[in-house]
């Protein structure tokens, strides 16, 4: 660690209700930060490259098409009517988050969250331009001077370049990314493209460079409710008490003072802190669980020739001497659900059938006599076509031998993503109809395919008293 | 002092800035899938206004509502002791 610990380190974030203090976290190196900087690239890199990656010829693989009214996704095409299916995706994504706090606390906050890796890019770009952690709180409280006024200046400056990039990436999966860029630099965006890409930006930057933990202590409704997804056997970061306790400082290389615990009371784990807390204090809802403190307490640790993990990752029952009990009854059934959730989401795409079929009866007329003598029923069939080309589809019938549709083979052309609509009549001799209502299937087809079909059952009405004897 | 007092600014900026976009953009978002702004809007759709600005202008029009409600709720919020000062 390059930067001196200065002491005593009080915790910033000491009270809810008190004015909010700046806070500087220090820069950490360790397996947890490792960790966080590999989700960084991971989470920011798919969000950066995935609108630019195109599957087939001139398709965003990822575009939510809103003036078309569509949804590219990879090889799929979805409609609001497969608003479903965002559903399931949204029920999958809570209960996966629930798996995860059950099993390892935040783990969500701590490496996976939007205002989490945004704000360690922010950060970093901080750190590059100011300094370090006391850099940078010399810098805050120097008088304003050039000197000031560059690093300032120039942090704000690459926070909104950076701020811009995000916007218009953010755009770019509503609206196609090419040409967005192609609008972009010849300054020709629509309006509401460069509203959109304008507040996205403002939201990064006020988020990600001004808010920061308060966005985590304010704004975040799952800060609020995910300690009653833990129990005794969550993973949760905690300081090591009865091992760190009594606190004090010593030499370093001298023998441990028996009158003290291993925490030499340096303070590097409150100054690593990105929501100003003491971890040492206990379990509190500001910890984003972020392990900061942990990589900080290891280096010292380290540096002590004390063991590691005076602060760790632990559960209350291991705490209490139980054991470590990852695997637990909760945890297998979040598992199972999860487990099914996402095989039937699966198995219903993979077996989607991009067709869709609605039958109305004529409203007015159950039922009427043909020129020819036969019955006649009259019905409306709207055609969906949700796949991405334009396609014929061909009605025909089923469940009542002997009954014909007028037109002959009824054909409806109906381009992608419109609904087509078209009238059928149903024409059966008095001869073939058995019953008062005979239950029939009509089904569409699309002429270049016959994987394309969509079926639904309708009834054919008779008059009543034809079967009143 | 009573705690509303002493509740930061930023939490409350945030407790009406923040929910209102939440649930305006969820409302948005079932509204038009439901309907198509071209059934909504066949006159000004047909005058070529974009699907974009349909959204964009019904978001910022919801926003502008839950907001002022939520306004209201912290307004109403505040202890009646003090209406007497």
């Amino acid at each position: 660690m390059s930067e001196k610990a200065s002491k005593p380190v009080k915790p910033v974030q000491d009270s809810l209700y008190a004015k909010r203090e700046e806070i500087y976290p220090r820069e950490v190196h360790g397996i947890f930060a490792s960790w966080r900087v590999a989700m960084v690239f991971l989470t920011l890199g798919l969000y950066y490259i995935l609108p630019w990656i195109n599957w087939g010829e001139g398709r965003q693989a990822l575009l939510f098409d809103l003036p078309n009214r569509k949804f590219n996704i990879f090889m799929m095409t979805l409609w609001p009517q497969d608003l479903i299916y965002l559903s399931a995706l949204l029920i999958i994504s809570a209960l996966g988050l629930f798996l995860f706090t059950s099993v390892g606390g935040r783990l969500w906050c701590g490496y996976a969250c939007p205002q989490t890796v945004w704000t360690e890019v922010f950060l970093w770009i901080e750190r590059k331009i100011e300094g370090g952690r006391p850099q940078r709180m010399k810098l805050a409280k120097s008088p304003w001077n050039l000197n000031k006024v560059i690093k300032k200046g120039g942090k704000h400056l690459v926070w909104i370049a950076f701020s811009l990039w995000t916007g218009f990436t953010f755009v770019g999966y509503f609206s196609p990314i090419r040409e967005l860029a192609v609008d972009f630099i010849n300054w020709d965006l629509g309006p509401w493209e460069t509203f959109w890409i304008f507040f996205y930006a403002f939201a990064t930057y006020g988020n990600a460079g001004w808010l920061r933990e308060q966005v985590c202590i304010y704004m975040c409704p799952y800060a609020r409710f995910q300690s009653v997804m833990f129990d005794d056997n969550t993973l949760i970061i905690s300081y090591d008490e009865m091992r760190g306790n009594p606190r004090g400082a010593r030499k370093r290389g001298k023998e441990k003072p028996a009158d003290k615990g291993d925490c030499i009371d340096c303070g590097l784990c409150v100054q690593a802190c990105p929501t100003g807390i003491d971890i040492r204090d206990g379990l509190q809802y500001q910890c984003i669980a972020c392990a900061a403190c942990i990589d900080a307490c290891d280096d010292v640790m380290e540096k002590m020739d004390y063991p590691k993990g005076l602060i760790r990752y632990t559960t209350l029952n291991e705490a209490k001497g139980k054991g470590l009990h990852i695997f637990r009854p909760r945890v297998f059934v979040y598992s199972a659900i999860l487990f099914g959730l996402v095989v039937g989401m699966v198995w219903s795409l993979a077996t989607r059938v991009p067709v869709g079929v609605d039958i109305s009866r004529d409203r007015n007329i159950l039922y009427r006599e043909a020129p020819n003598g036969d019955l006649e029923n009259v019905f409306t069939i709207k055609i969906m076509n949700q796949d991405d080309k334009a396609h014929n589809f061909v009605i025909s019938i089923d469940g009542m031998p002997g009954a014909v549709l007028d037109p002959d083979e009824p054909e409806t052309h109906v381009e992608s993503g419109e609904i087509g609509e078209t009238l059928i009549r149903i024409r059966a001799a008095e001869d073939i109809i058995k019953d008062r209502s005979t239950t029939i299937t009509l089904r569409v087809t699309a002429s270049d395919d016959e994987k394309l079909t969509d079926d639904e059952d309708t009834r054919f009405i008779a008059p009543a008293d034809w079967f009143q004897k | 002092m009573s705690e509303i007092e002493e509740i930061p600014k930023i939490q409350r900026v945030v407790a009406v800035l923040w929910p209102s976009f939440l649930t305006s953009g969820v409302a948005m978002i079932l509204f038009y899938w439901v309907f198509s702004p071209g059934e909504v809007f066949p006159e000004l759709a047909a005058s070529g206004v974009s699907n974009m600005a349909f959204y964009s202008a019904t978001f910022l029009f919801l926003w502008l509502t839950t907001l002022t409600s939520c306004l209201l709720s912290c307004y109403f919020l505040r202890p009646c002791s003090r209406c007497n000062d």
